[in-house]
C-alpha cells in the first residue's frame, strides 16, 4: 500500500487513522468505483486553464463522442435557469450565447449522470440530484451576487459537493443504510446520522474519491470540509460558500428528503465570517428575496435532473 | 443583477402561450421595493391580474401607462397602495402556510419546552398581529391545543390577537367560516375543532376560541404597542406590506422590544424585511424564514 501523504493526514485529522485505511482500502477495492469517464477530467482540466488557451473546437470534439451528453447540454442550455432568449442549436452556438465557461460546466453536469452507476440507491436519487444541482446553481448565483471572479469553479463545486454519498452507496451500502434510517426518523442531519452511526462521513469518503480522481486542491476542500469550512487551509471562501449553499438548498426544499428539525443561521455562521471577509458585496445580501429567488429555480432544476439523470438510475 | 435569470422562461414560453409583458417584472420589483411582498414568477399571473384589475379602473390600457401611474403620476402612492390592496385581497385563510406551523411545532417549542428558566412559569405567549378575521389566529390556537397533551403538557397559552380594523375584529369573535377561508384546512382539524352551523359553514369550538382573545390595535399607536409585552412569538403576515419603510421600520423596532430573548417573529411567506432591521437574526426552518431576536449571551438558545 502507498503510504498516505502528510496533506491527506492533515486533511482528515478527525478520523483515527485505522478509519482512514479502512476507508481507503475499501475505495480501492470496489470495481463499480467511477472509472471516470474520457471526457470528465480533461473538461475539468479545461476548466483550470486560463481561458484565452481553451479551444473551442476542443471542447465540441469532447461532447461530440457521445450523443446523449451531446443533447442533454443542449436541452440545459436552453433553459430558462441561463435566460437565453432562444434556444441554442448547437454546442458552438450556446458557447457564442452563453460563454464558454457556461458551456464547459453544463457539460460536466450531464457527463455527471454517467460517470455513476450506483445498483443500490440508499439516498433516494432524484433527492440527491436535486441537491446537487441546486447547490450548484446557488453557488454560482452567490459568488455572482458578491461579485466574486470564479461562479464557474463554485458551480462545479456545489456539483461534486456530495459525491461521498455516491461511494457510501456503492461501498458502504449497509452501514450508509442506517445512517440513513437514522437520520430521517431522528430528524437530524445527514452528516451527524453518519458520524454517529457510521464514525466517518461522506466528506471522508467523498475525499478518498477526488483523490482516485486526481482532482485538484481547492475541489478536494469542497469536499471534504463543505460541513467545516474553517478546517480548510487553502481555500477557505470557496468551502464556505458552498456550506452556505448547501444548508440554504436544504431549507428550501432541495434536501436529501426528509425534515431536518433545525433553525439555521446562515448570516451568523462562521462560514459566513469568512465570506464577509473577503467580500464587501455581502453586507448588501437580501437572504430572503435570496430565498425566495431559489424557490423560483426549484421546478427547472426538478426538470433538468429528470433529463440528465433520469436513466442513470433506472437501469 | 437580481433574479436567477429565470425571467427569461415566461417571456418566451417554447410553445407560444401568453406573453407577459416585461413591465410587470418591472412592478414586482417596484411592489418588492416598497413592501417587501415578492411575487415570485409562478404567482406573477396574480400581479398581471391585480394590474389590469385596476388599469381599468384608472383607464389606462397598457402595462407601461399603468407603470406611469404608480410612478410619475401625483397621485402614484396612492395607486400602489390599491395594487398592494387588489394583491393581498381575500388571501388569508385556515392553514396559509404549514412550513410555519411545522417550524413552531418541531423546532421552536421543544426548544422553548427544554428551557430551564422556562419551567417556573411553563407559559406561552404568542401575538397574532394584524390578524385581520382570525384565521390566522385559529390555526395557530388548534395547533398549540394539539400540543398540549404532549410537548406542553402543564403549560399556559396565552394568544393575543390585534387588528386594526373592528369588523374583521368582529368577525373573528363569531368565528363562523365558509369553504374558502377553509380549503387549506386537514379534515382531522375541522372534525376535532369545528361545529356545524349549516351545509355550508363551520364554527370554531369553544374550547379553541378560550385560548384567544382578539382586540382592536393600530400599530401606529406607540403607547399601546409598547403595552404587548413579554411575547414569545411574534406573527405579523401581510400587514407590513402596506407601510412605508421608516414607519416599517419603527413598527419592526416595538415586535423586537415586545418578544422575550430567544422569541421568534414571523412574516407572511413570501415577504422581507427588506434589511430595515439588524438587531433580529434571519433564521431558516425547513421551508420557512423567520427573524430571531437573539438570547442574552448572543449564541444558540
Ligand atoms: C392581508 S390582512 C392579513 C391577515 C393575516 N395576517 C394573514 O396573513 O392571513 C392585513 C391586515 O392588516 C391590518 N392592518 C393594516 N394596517 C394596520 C395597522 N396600522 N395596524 C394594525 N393592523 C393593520 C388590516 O386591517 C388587515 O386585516
Ligand atoms: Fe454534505
Ligand atoms: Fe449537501
Amino acid at each position: 500500500m502507498e503510504t498516505v501523504p502528510r496533506w491527506w493526514q492533515a486533511m482528515t485529522s478527525s478520523l483515527a487513522p485505522s478509519t482512514v485505511n479502512h476507508i481507503r482500502e475499501r475505495v480501492k477495492q470496489i470495481e463499480t468505483l467511477p472509472t471516470i469517464p474520457a471526457v470528465f477530467l480533461p473538461l475539468l482540466n479545461l476548466l483550470n486553464l486560463p481561458i484565452d488557451q481553451v479551444k473551442l473546437e476542443e471542447v465540441v470534439k469532447l461532447v461530440s463522442y457521445d450523443n446523449t451528453i451531446a443533447a442533454q447540454c443542449l436541452r440545459m442550455a436552453s433553459s430558462p435557469l441561463f435566460g437565453l432568449a432562444r434556444a441554442p442549436e448547437s454546442i458552438k452556438s450556446a458557447v457564442i450565447s452563453l460563454g464558454l465557461r457556461k458551456v464547459e460546466t453544463i457539460l460536466l453536469t450531464c457527463c455527471m449522470g454517467n460517470v455513476f452507476s450506483v445498483k443500490d440507491w440508499t439516498i433516494d436519487p432524484t433527492n440527491y440530484w436535486r441537491h446537487s444541482l441546486g447547490c450548484a446553481m446557488v453557488c454560482r448565483k452567490f459568488s455572482e451576487k458578491l461579485a466574486a471572479s470564479d461562479g464557474d469553479k463554485a458551480y462545479i463545486a456545489g456539483l461534486l459537493h456530495d459525491i461521498g454519498f455516491l461511494v457510501n452507496c456503492m461501498t458502504f451500502s449497509k452501514e450508509f443504510a442506517a445512517a440513513m434510517e437514522h437520520a430521517s426518523t431522528q430528524q437530524v442531519p445527514l452528516e451527524e446520522a453518519e458520524l454517529a452511526t457510521m464514525g466517518f462521513c461522506h466528506c471522508d469518503t467523498g475525499l478518498a474519491l477526488a483523490q482516485k480522481w486526481r482532482l485538484a486542491d481547492d475541489m478536494l476542500q469542497a469536499i471534504a470540509y463543505h460541513h467545516h469550512p474553517e478546517r480548510s487551509h487553502s481555500a477557505q471562501p470557496l468551502v464556505a460558500l458552498v456550506h452556505l449553499s448547501d444548508l440554504l438548498c436544504r431549507m428550501r426544499n432541495l434536501g436529501y428528503g426528509y425534515y431536518e428539525r433545525r433553525r439555521v443561521d446562515l448570516a451568523h455562521d462562521p462560514a459566513w465570517a469568512i465570506l464577509a471577509n473577503e467580500y464587501q458585496a455581502l453586507e448588501q445580501m437580501d437572504l430572503a428575496r435570496f430565498s425566495f429567488e431559489l424557490d423560483e429555480a426549484v421546478g427547472e432544476i426538478a426538470a433538468l435532473v429528470d433529463i440528465i439523470f433520469g436513466t442513470s438510475h433506472k437501469e | 443583477m437580481a433574479g436567477m435569470q429565470i425571467a427569461g422562461s415566461l417571456s418566451s414560453p417554447p410553445d407560444g402561450a401568453a406573453v407577459i409583458d416585461p413591465v410587470y417584472r418591472q412592478i414586482r420589483d417596484l411592489v418588492y421595493k416598497v413592501s417587501g411582498m415578492y411575487k415570485s414568477e409562478e404567482k406573477l399571473y396574480l400581479l398581471v391580474g391585480g394590474c389590469e384589475r385596476r388599469m381599468k379602473q384608472v383607464g389606462t390600457k397598457s402595462p407601461r401607462g399603468y407603470w406611469e401611474h404608480l410612478t410619475a403620476h401625483p397621485s402614484r402612492d396612492g395607486e400602489l397602495r390599491q395594487l398592494l390592496n387588489e394583491l393581498t385581497i381575500g388571501e388569508t385563510c385556515f392553514f396559509r402556510s404549514q412550513p410555519q406551523l411545522d417550524a413552531v411545532r418541531k423546532v421552536i417549542l421543544p426548544e422553548l419546552a427544554a428551557d430551564k428558566t422556562r419551567q417556573i412559569t411553563r407559559r406561552i405567549r404568542i401575538w397574532s398581529a394584524g390578524c385581520s378575521t382570525g384565521e390566522e389566529t385559529y390555526t395557530l390556537a388548534m395547533n398549540m391545543l394539539e400540543e398540549s397533551t404532549a410537548l406542553l403538557k402543564g403549560w399556559t397559552v396565552e394568544i393575543l390577537a390585534t387588528d386594526l380594523n373592528d369588523r374583521s375584529i368582529e368577525a373573528a369573535n363569531t368565528a363562523i367560516y365558509g369553504d374558502y377561508a377553509l380549503r387549506c384546512t386537514p379534515e382531522y382539524f375541522k372534525r376535532k375543532y369545528f361545529s356545524v352551523v349549516d351545509d355550508k359553514k363551520l364554527q370554531v369550538r369553544p374550547e379553541v376560541k378560550k385560548l384567544v382573545s382578539f382586540s382592536r390595535l393600530n400599530f401606529q399607536d406607540d403607547s399601546r404597542m409598547l403595552f404587548m409585552k413579554s411575547m414569545d412569538l411574534v406573527f405579523c403576515c401581510n400587514v407590513l406590506i402596506y407601510f412605508d419603510g421608516p414607519s416599517k421600520s419603527k413598527v419592526i423596532d416595538h415586535f423586537f422590544t415586545n418578544l422575550n430573548y430567544g422569541g421568534y417573529f414571523f412574516l407572511g411567506t413570501s415577504e422581507s424585511l427588506l434589511n430595515l432591521n439588524d438587531k433580529f437574526h434571519l433564521v431558516h426552518f425547513p421551508g420557512a424564514i423567520a427573524h430571531w431576536k437573539p438570547s442574552l449571551g448572543g449564541g444558540k438558545p
